[in-house]
């Protein structure tokens, strides 16, 4: 990766969410926050303008972007507001088992009238008592003829209340643990699909989050994807491909949070000048903007290898677990820069710590994170 | 029904400026060059127009240097333009206002055109001139100050109005002309991602520029300066309101030049 | 023979237009005197042309016809050139109006000639004409030499003050219609609504702003501020204490968590300056700050100051600006 510059192509996608972030985000992100309202009508501006879907071939109806591409829409957006982005990424993380997993007929089936209209779609892997732990999963699908029953109950699922498709990952015998982990599509619409009320979450409340409760719900077997006992490998696949994006959304929210401050402290004085030329900020500030451009170049790295065609867990990872880790350091140091105007709700940077958080937690905890990352490296010794 | 659209690529109005190297123009290392302001708003009325007129098409001319005025041309395709032509000048020269008229001239006599549609003013120089000197050129008439332009397809005309200090002037135009679009009124859209995809591939026309005609006169930049930080305010001294009030009014009208 | 200056006027009810007068004080200025040649065209030219006298100018071209009232653009171009050939003129001046733009746009085309518009300041430097002028969106200001035999200016209006000349009768010298080509008489104006401007520029877009604080001490008096804003054709704004207070609403605040603005003139009356307020209006060109507290941090960032009762301040300077611009 010698050259670091953007071709003019991806400078087109860069600003063209730039913009977005900046005109139709960033101006309603404070109250949506405030009042944790679902802004539809923003990502069905999203999706008009081609921004929702990135990761789903052209062929479907898609954008068919490569990793890179979306990570430098994905940094722009969360820049905007990242729990909207949250939502609009969503998508990508919940069609991505049908590319990796899904047959041809099945994409067909599936893709191209989600993407032909606007839709929003869910990934259904978490549950109340499988987090980190995915492979202890307890949603049972039980066979039924050519069906399967679906029963059991997913928790924290972005875009529940509001999805016409879930990917959902069940098991058909949970002795067999991760080995039993299956795979369906399961639309909104079929018999037994309650999705839950909305979360009352910390940050990204833009964002809507919920349980899906499935009762007995039929799927018929021809929305399997793949075989039976194949589920868990293409969770993890699917996160494969997801997580730098994440290390992108991080990195947007850190870059915002150093523009607030850098700006702030040029303009506001104490002791007879602006606190930019106090030491104690310049060092703020100087660790702050080393850590918003490693977590950038990280993911830069990272999702040019998964470009490539590699797997990338390891540089994945290090991406995902540094610039979630950077962002919440940034947005912290940036309220602690605003002084007491950062504890008030009514300056932009608080909001950004509650929207950090939650980057170390969702797709793939931090833990977690940082235990396949030393798997990943020790491999290099053994 | 043809439009011909012309557009300059500007450094993006959120660019911080500073004075280049020489003193003489500003400094554009770093800078980016956008389709931005009344350009914009010439781009939007000209494809509000092809969607009024089936069968319509909008070409997009830009004179200027690589690269660019090719990416304001890929921006203006990917905004809906059918066809792009570049008139391409030596590189990061601006060419002024005349030379850019002539330049454009070529590349819209090349083109069939009904319209001629050009933004009121560049949002770096604000010249203003091409407009008229492109009409001048083309020897067809220029109306400045436009607002509300129609095509009344049956009629084979223009119908538009003229925001002026007078009021509002109708007017009824027929083919050709150069229009140069008033305040930025219309609310232009945003290239939507698969269109940007699609617009790297598509064609650009080049038009070589025209080495023959030489000015006899010529305009050079001798300065470019910001205007110094501010040391705090000049405090008006008076006796009464009315002298201050005097003072003031006179300080901004001779002074500060921004007295309305 | 010494070349001349022609300046092209525009006319008001029979009088050269203040951007006409200020353009033939900026012509005097890098003309020998009696050089300074003027031009009307219109449907009664010839007597607002005899205008030209009162300011001064000897010779005076003029095409009169009643065709002219409704022609276009192109049309006077055509014809200044023409007076420009009878007059032996070399450089042309006109008031930066839609119209003058216009003309020395296609005069300098037709020359292949130097031009500028919008100069705000015009002096001759050796063989050739040095110009200021404005540039991106008056952030900028760029100082041009117009090299060459000819060169075409048009004026940035206000930029220059008329001065008064003693009067001489003119003569005046007709130019025939004749001279411009048959095609460009055919575009025709239909009709002139006079429309009546109401409610002011919004917030984002004016060029001058005036905005009121909690100086004002009640909603009752922020009227105070809205005829200041109304004398200037300015759009109103409020700080933040006034917008919590209910004063005004919210689209009105200016500042960090309000819009932000950068007109050519902010008006920052009753306003403290605190940072919150300052983040919003100090990347405007031109700042006045009007406070009865000397200490007030806004004439840090203000270019003028004045320290006095806004009660008192208010209605006078409402009244001189109504006074000026003949309200």
């Amino acid at each position: 990766m010698p050259d670091f510059s953007l071709t003019p192509e991806q400078e087109s996608l860069r600003d063209l969410a730039r913009k977005f972030a900046k005109t139709e985000m960033a101006p309603h992100a404070a109250e949506c926050d405030r009042t944790a309202r679902f802004p539809e009508e923003i990502y069905r501006k999203a999706y008009d303008l081609g921004l929702m879907n990135l990761n789903v071939p052209a062929d479907f109806g898609g954008s068919g972007l490569g990793s890179f591409d979306q990570c430098l829409i994905v940094e722009e957006l969360a820049h905007g507001c990242g729990g909207m982005t949250t939502s609009i990424i969503a998508n990508c993380l919940a069609l991505e088992p049908i590319l990796l997993g899904g047959s041809r007929e099945q994409q067909e089936r599936f893709l191209t009238p989600f993407c032909a209209e606007y839709h929003l779609a869910s990934f259904g892997l978490t549950e109340p008592s499988s987090g980190s732990d995915a492979g202890t999963l307890r949603t049972v699908a039980r066979r039924d003829g050519d069906d399967y029953l679906l029963t059991g109950e997913k928790c924290f699922i972005t875009n529940a209340p509001h999805a016409s498709l879930y990917t959902v990952f069940t098991t058909v015998d949970p002795k067999l643990r991760h080995k039993g982990i299956t795979a369906f599509v399961v639309p909104r619409s079929a018999e037994g699909v309650v999705p839950g009320k909305d979360e009352e979450k910390m940050g990204h409340r833009a964002s809507s989050t919920s349980t899906i409760h499935l009762e007995n719900v039929r799927v018929p077997k021809q929305d399997r994807l793949g075989q039976e006992g194949e589920g868990f490998s293409l969770a993890m696949r699917t996160l494969d491909q997801t997580r730098t994006t994440i290390g992108a959304l991080a990195t947007g929210i850190a870059q915002a949070a150093l523009d607030h401050a850098a700006s702030y402290s040029l303009k506001r004085e104490t002791f007879g000048k602006p606190i930019s030329e106090h030491q104690a900020i310049q060092i703020k500030l100087a660790n702050m903007v080393q850590a918003v451009h490693a977590a950038r170049l990280l993911t830069w790295h990272a999702a040019w290898t998964i470009d490539r065609g590699a797997r990338g867990t390891l540089e994945s990872s290090i991406a995902k677990c540094y610039a979630s880790d950077a962002a919440l350091h940034v947005a912290d140091e940036a309220i602690q820069t605003f002084g007491g105007y950062g504890y008030m709700k009514e300056y932009p940077v608080e909001k950004l710590l509650r929207d950090a958080k939650l980057t170390q937690i969702y797709e793939g905890a931090n833990e977690i994170q940082r235990t396949v990352i030393a798997r990943e490296l020790l491999r290099e010794y053994a | 029904m043809e439009i011909v659209v012309c557009v300059k690529p500007v450094p993006d109005p959120e660019t911080r400026l500073r004075v280049g190297a020489d003193g003489t123009s500003v400094d554009i290392e770093g800078v980016k060059f956008v389709l931005a302001g009344y350009d914009e708003s010439a781009v939007e009325q000209a494809l509000l127009l092809k969607e009024a007129t089936p069968g319509s098409k909008v070409h997009v001319v830009s004179a200027g240097p690589a690269p660019r005025t090719e990416e304001v041309l890929r921006a203006s395709l990917a905004l809906g333009c059918d066809t792009a032509t570049w008139v391409e000048t030596p590189p990061a020269v601006s060419p002024d206002p005349v030379s850019a008229a002539r330049a454009l001239a070529r590349a819209v006599a090349a083109t069939p055109h009904d319209l001629v549609l050009c933004g009121k003013q560049a949002g770096d120089d604000e010249a203003g001139l091409v407009p008229a000197a492109l009409a001048e050129l083309l020897g067809i008439p220029d109306f400045s100050l436009v607002v509300d332009l129609r095509w009344d397809a049956a009629a084979s005309r223009l119908r538009f109005q003229r925001s002026t200090e007078t009021g509002l002037e109708r007017w009824e135009v027929s083919p050709p002309c150069v229009i140069a679009l008033q305040q930025a009124w219309n609310d232009p859209r945003t290239a939507k991602l698969p269109a940007i995809l699609k617009s790297r591939k598509l064609p650009i026309a080049k038009v070589p520029p025209d080495a023959g005609a030489v000015p006899t006169g010529a305009s050079r930049a001798a300065k470019f300066e910001l205007p110094p930080p501010r040391t705090g305010a000049k405090m008006i001294e008076f006796k009464t309101p009315e002298e201050a009030a005097q003072k003031l009014v006179q300080l901004l009208k001779e002074e500060a030049k921004v007295f309305p | 023979m010494t070349a001349a200056t022609l300046v092209v006027g525009e006319a008001h009810d029979g009088s050269l237009s203040g951007a006409t007068r200020e353009a033939l004080t900026v012509a005097r200025a890098v003309t020998a005197p009696g050089d300074v040649v003027g031009f009307l065209a219109g449907p009664a030219a010839r007597s607002a042309a005899a205008d030209f006298g009162r300011f001064g100018v000897a010779r005076v071209y003029f095409a009169e016809d009643p065709k002219l009232d409704g022609a276009t653009h192109s049309v006077s171009a055509h014809l200044a050139a023409a007076a420009a050939e009878d007059a032996g003129a070399n450089l042309i001046v006109v008031g930066g109006t839609a119209l003058g733009r216009d003309i020395v746009a296609r005069l300098a085309t037709r020359w292949n000639a130097a031009v500028a518009t919008g100069v705000t300041s015009l002096v001759r430097a050796g063989e050739a004409l040095e110009v200021r002028r404005p540039v991106f969106g008056g952030r900028a200001t760029e100082t041009r030499r117009l090299e060459g035999p000819h060169a075409a200016v048009a004026v940035r209006p206000h930029a220059f003050a008329a001065a008064p000349e003693a009067p001489v009768a003119p003569s005046l010298s007709a130019v025939a219609l004749d001279r411009v080509p048959a095609a460009l008489w055919v575009p025709k104006r239909l009709g002139i609504e006079v429309t009546a401007r109401g409610g002011g520029p919004s917030l984002g877009d004016a060029s001058i702003v005036v905005s009121g604080g909690r100086g004002g001490r009640a909603a009752e008096n922020f009227h105070l501020v809205e005829e200041l804003a109304a004398s200037l054709g300015a759009a109103g704004g409020a700080s933040r204490a006034v917008t919590d207070a209910g004063w005004r609403p919210a689209t009105f605040q200016v500042g960090q968590t309000g819009k932000t603005v950068s007109p050519q003139l902010y008006v920052a009356v009753g306003i403290s300056g605190a940072i919150q307020h300052l983040v919003g209006m100090v990347s405007s060109r031109t700042i006045v700050a009007i406070n009865s507290d000397a200490s007030a941090p806004i004439f840090k960032v203000a270019d003028y100051g004045i320290v006095g009762d806004l009660f008192q301040i208010l209605p006078a300077l409402t009244a001189e600006i109504r006074r000026v611009r003949g309200q």
